[in-house]
């Protein structure tokens, strides 16, 4: 099974770039989710990988077999042996279950008999095997998405494209199938590219994601290292909740820095590896505030700070109350219920990421992940 | 133990060798080269020869010759030619005028009120565009001329009479309102039906009467409807030949298209026509190419919600039965009258309003078309054109729609353009566009000696209606299914074989229905391409109208008519086909 490496790869529809130089690399056997918001050119990145894209520029390879290098090779989509489930599951209409999935195998002329055999293995891999001979008009749309997947395992692929294939699901079901999914995965072994807007779906399929946004790739990593250690502030921002509070950097040694939060009263000693001292914007999960409890004897970390609750909530697992700090409103998330009317938290500094504001082109640059 | 199989080979084992793209005799891509090159040969390229037989001094199957611009001093220097381009453009106004006051009304009336027998009174209303565009002016020239059957009875029986003679251009007007009135009638009752509701809700609920409502919120959203119509029926008016041959010719009243055809027919004078076909292909292009300026700017004024549900029928109170009378009565004189007149002419040894038809009833009208060669090879000619002219252009249209709107072919708009254009051509230049090129390319005459010409000229005309027909189905394919075919593996070419024409077959099929029926009542392409081996039936008709109306043209009409109808009904019953304007 290849990698799979995309070099500086841009696509320009009319005036719009929806791909701006964008450089990936797939490990064999992988599952790598592109995430990002709807328009942010995750469907054309992987049209380009499949070939029904002509991207402007740039290359792609497949392990060594290179398929789009820009002026000198562009395979066809039908010699590039992908395997693709598109969004709308793309199941043709007038052929059968089994007629989708043997199309693939019937175009590499498989003998007969075999095709049969392959078409029943790759059903019963997708628990399909008893509606072999259904219309897809006869199943429903879990069912559906699971024969486009059949089909696109059925040649078999080099690599696994999907986009957004849970999307059309309901809430449950999508999460069932994420779960089917990552198994089915392990069990295949192919190099799969996964395409969501989903943050969820991502951080819980994933092997890495890569975001994107506006046709860039902001970062690349782990699930863990993505929600824990965002690059920058959109990543903080679109993958989980964060709160964002305006700071000054007062100190900074290249390991720690020393902050001033607006609303908190005393400085905040976090780490952090720049050495720029100004303002910065600070982020922090709901999740990681703490909330004290107790009496009030009880000694406090030093950097608490007491606040009124503008609004709380119940959410079933957990209760969310907001509050504001220095004007911001801030989130707080707990699965213990705290006392109403004024919440006193602390901001643990291990938990605080920092970002310094600058010209959108160069963050992901200089805020490469801290691991 | 599935998935074990599953499982790619380890990584040390050498990668089974690549499959190389296998090497084709031809790539897609050259292959949509040579078919757009093709097709925009045949459809845009065959104009040429006629711009070029307009200025050349000899007729282009001549040797030598020089380019010159006496073919269009003749022309405009000719008082008839004046004379008929008068003419032309009053008949086209009058017409116009006319079948936007009655369509427009009718399509208000018909599906925003609760007229009684809205749905008969629409189906008469529609029933002059299912047909064949002559059977109705055969019914006409039976019934209402001075002399005709209708007319006569009604100065011999009653006080009343027919106040308009047929055989002037207000006459002509009036036989064409009865074909353009329902055309006009569709393109609005579309937009009709289409505007939300809410819109005139809201007009109501500011205080607005319900007619007061439908009249300052709906007819103003039905104007660019109106415009794209008149548009269209005035420069169909410009071109039409039938109808001013069959009444206006021999009462000396020539329009632009009899000028045309009798010049050419009895004159000869082939480059003093081609110059008037420059000219009137010109002016037709011009007014279709405004019309479609503005209906490209309808989508502003379009508030489609797709279904049209919820369509407020508004109450006249006892005017309702007042306007289904009017509607009816016009229908009546319009429409039934005529078709009554065709059966009457083809079932009758003579027919007049003297003698009552039940004691002069006779099928020799039929025997006599059955008995004449030139009749029943006419009807075998045109069967054939009509079934595998039909079935080829069916197939012609498909794969050039599919390489149009489904490849990434780099001129594929213009092949989207390509496919429309024909709808610009002046029938009469089409048939021209085709004798000059078979003139010029073909010089032993054996495209034209057999049907392929008359064929490849039908086909041609057609093309718009079928591309106009099929294209919305093949929108209504989801690019994700073609694409998912091709990256199973599926060259472009498989994946529209397997998948795209798959889908859309029952479009297809729609397709073949209507140019079918459009292939086998065409004439006037024919005028330019007939020779004595290749008649066809809706050519013979013409010119045995042009002469006389007498039984045997009634008896080809009702023939002609009645294939149409089974054909259509046949199409409608099975694939959904509903005629088109
Ligand atoms: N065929 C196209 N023509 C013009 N613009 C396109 C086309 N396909 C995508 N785009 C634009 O490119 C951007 C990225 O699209 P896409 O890759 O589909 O986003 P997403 O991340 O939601 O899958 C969007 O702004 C979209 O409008
Ligand atoms: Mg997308």
């Amino acid at each position: 099974m290849p990698s799979l490496q995309l070099n500086k790869l841009t696509k320009q529809f009319a005036e719009h770039t929806a791909l701006h130089e964008v450089s990936l690399t797939v490990r064999d056997g992988e599952i790598f989710t592109l995430l990002g918001p709807s328009g942010c050119g995750k469907s054309t990145t992987l049209w380009s990988i499949a070939g029904l894209h002509r991207p402007d520029s740039g290359s792609i390879a497949f392990g060594d077999r290179v398929v789009f290098d820009h002026g000198h090779v562009n395979i066809e989509p039908e010699h590039r042996n992908c395997g693709v489930v598109f969004q709308s599951y793309a199941i043709w209409p007038h052929l059968s279950v089994a007629a989708n999935v043997g199309y693939p195998l019937k175009l590499r002329k498989t003998p007969k008999a075999e095709r049969d055999r392959r078409v029943r293995e790759v059903l019963e891999l997708v628990e399909l095997g008893r509606h072999a001979d259904r219309y897809p008009h006869e199943l429903s749309g879990g069912q559906q998405q699971r024969v486009a997947l059949a089909r696109a395992l059925a040649h078999p692929p080099d690599l696994l494209l999907l986009d957004e294939p849970f999307s059309n699901l309901d809430a449950k079901l999508r999460d069932r199938s994420r779960q089917w999914l990552k198994t089915l995965q392990s069990q295949v072994g192919v190099t799969t590219v996964f395409v969501t807007h989903d943050q969820d779906e991502a951080l819980s399929v994933s092997d890495r994601v890569a975001v994107m946004d506006q046709g860039k790739v902001r970062q690349v990593g782990t699930p863990t290292e993505i929600y824990e250690h965002p690059a920058d502030l959109f990543v903080a921002d679109f993958v989980g909740t964060a709160n964002i509070l305006a700071a000054t950097v007062v100190e900074a040694d290249g390991a720690h820095a020393v902050l001033r939060v607006d609303g908190v009263g005393e400085p905040l000693k976090v780490p952090h590896t720049d050495r720029r001292l100004g303002p910065v914007r600070i982020c922090i999960r709901p999740e990681n505030i703490e909330i004290q409890r107790g009496g009030g004897d009880v000694r406090r970390p030093h950097h608490t700070l007491t606040a009124k609750v503008d609004n709380q909530a119940y959410l079933g697992d957990h209760y969310r109350y907001t509050i504001r700090i220095g004007g911001t409103p801030v989130i707080v998330t707990t699965t213990r219920p705290a006392a109403t009317g004024e919440l006193t938290v602390s901001l643990p500094p291990d938990d605080i990421r920092v970002f310094h504001e600058e010209a959108d082109s160069n963050e992901e640059n200089h805020h490469a992940p801290v691991h | 133990m599935s998935t074990a199989q599953l499982r790619p080979p380890p990584a040390h084992t050498p990668p089974s060798p690549v499959k190389r793209p296998r090497r084709r005799w031809l790539s897609t891509n050259a292959s949509h080269y040579i078919l757009w090159a093709l097709a925009l040969l045949v459809i845009v390229g065959s104009v040429i020869p006629v711009v070029a037989a307009a200025v050349w001094s000899t007729p282009l199957y001549e040797s030598g010759g020089h380019l010159t611009w006496d073919n269009f001093d003749a022309l405009l220097t000719d008082r008839d030619w004046w004379t008929a381009v008068t003419n032309s453009i009053l008949f086209a106004a009058l017409n116009t005028a006319g079948s936007l006051l009655v369509g427009v009304t009718c399509a208000l009336f018909l599906t925003r009120t609760d007229v009684p027998g809205r749905r008969v009174l629409t189906t008469f209303l529609l029933v002059p565009i299912a047909l064949p565009g002559l059977v109705l002016i055969i019914g006409w020239a039976a019934m209402w001329t001075p002399a005709g059957f209708a007319s006569s009875w009604l100065e011999a029986n009653t006080v009343l009479s027919m106040p308009v003679d047929l055989y002037s251009i207000p006459g002509m007007a009036m036989v064409a309102m009865s074909v353009a009135s329902p055309t006009v009638f569709l393109l609005c009752r579309g937009t009709l039906l289409s505007i939300d509701p809410s819109l005139e809700d809201a007009a109501r609920t500011s205080g607005a009467s319900p007619l007061r409502s439908l009249l300052s919120v709906s007819l103003p959203l039905m104007r660019p409807a109106i415009t794209n119509a008149a548009l269209l029926v005035f420069a169909l008016s410009m071109e039409v030949l039938g109808l001013p041959l069959i009444l206006g010719f021999s009462n000396k009243i020539s329009l632009i298209s009899t000028y045309l055809y009798d010049h050419w027919v009895n004159e000869s004078q082939q480059g003093l026509v081609s110059a008037g076909a420059v000219f009137l292909l010109i002016t037709v292009s011009a007014l279709l190419v405004l019309r479609n300026r503005l209906v490209g700017d309808t989508a502003r004024f379009t508030t489609t919600t797709g279904k049209p549900t919820g369509v407020r029928v508004l109450k006249l109170g006892p005017a309702r039965w007042f306007t289904a009378a009017a509607i009816a009565f016009f229908l009546l004189v319009f429409v039934a009258v005529p078709l009554a007149g065709v059966f009457l002419a083809a079932f009758t040894s003579i027919l007049s309003p003297f003698i009552s038809p039940w004691s002069v009833l006779t099928f020799s009208n039929f025997s006599a078309v059955f008995e004449n060669p030139l009749y029943t090879d006419s009807i075998v000619n045109s069967l054939l054109i009509a079934t595998v002219g039909g079935a080829l252009t069916t197939l012609a249209i498909a794969v050039l729609s599919v390489i149009a709107h489904r490849s990434r072919f780099r001129f594929r708009g213009s092949l989207q353009q390509g496919m429309l254009w024909p709808r610009m051509m002046p029938a009469l230049v089409t048939g021209m566009a085709f004798f000059w090129s078979f003139a010029l390319l073909d010089r032993s005459g054996a495209i034209r000696a057999s049907l392929w010409g008359i064929g490849i000229a039908f086909a041609v005309r057609s093309l718009a209606l079928g591309y106009s027909a099929f294209y919305p189905a093949l929108a209504g394919i989801g690019a994700d299914l073609d694409n998912a075919a091709r990256t199973s593996g599926a060259t472009w070419w498989t994946a529209m074989r397997t998948v795209v024409l798959r889908l859309v077959a029952p479009a297809m099929g729609a397709s073949f229905v209507l140019l079918f029926v459009a292939m086998l009542n065409d004439a006037e392409p024919a005028v330019f391409l007939v020779t004595d081996e290749t008649p066809v039936l809706g050519l013979t008709m013409l010119q045995l109208a042009a002469t006389s109306i007498g039984g045997t043209v009634a008896a080809l009409g009702v023939i002609q008519m009645v294939i149409t109808l089974v054909v259509l009904g046949a199409g409608r019953a099975l694939l959904g086909v509903r005629p088109r304007a």
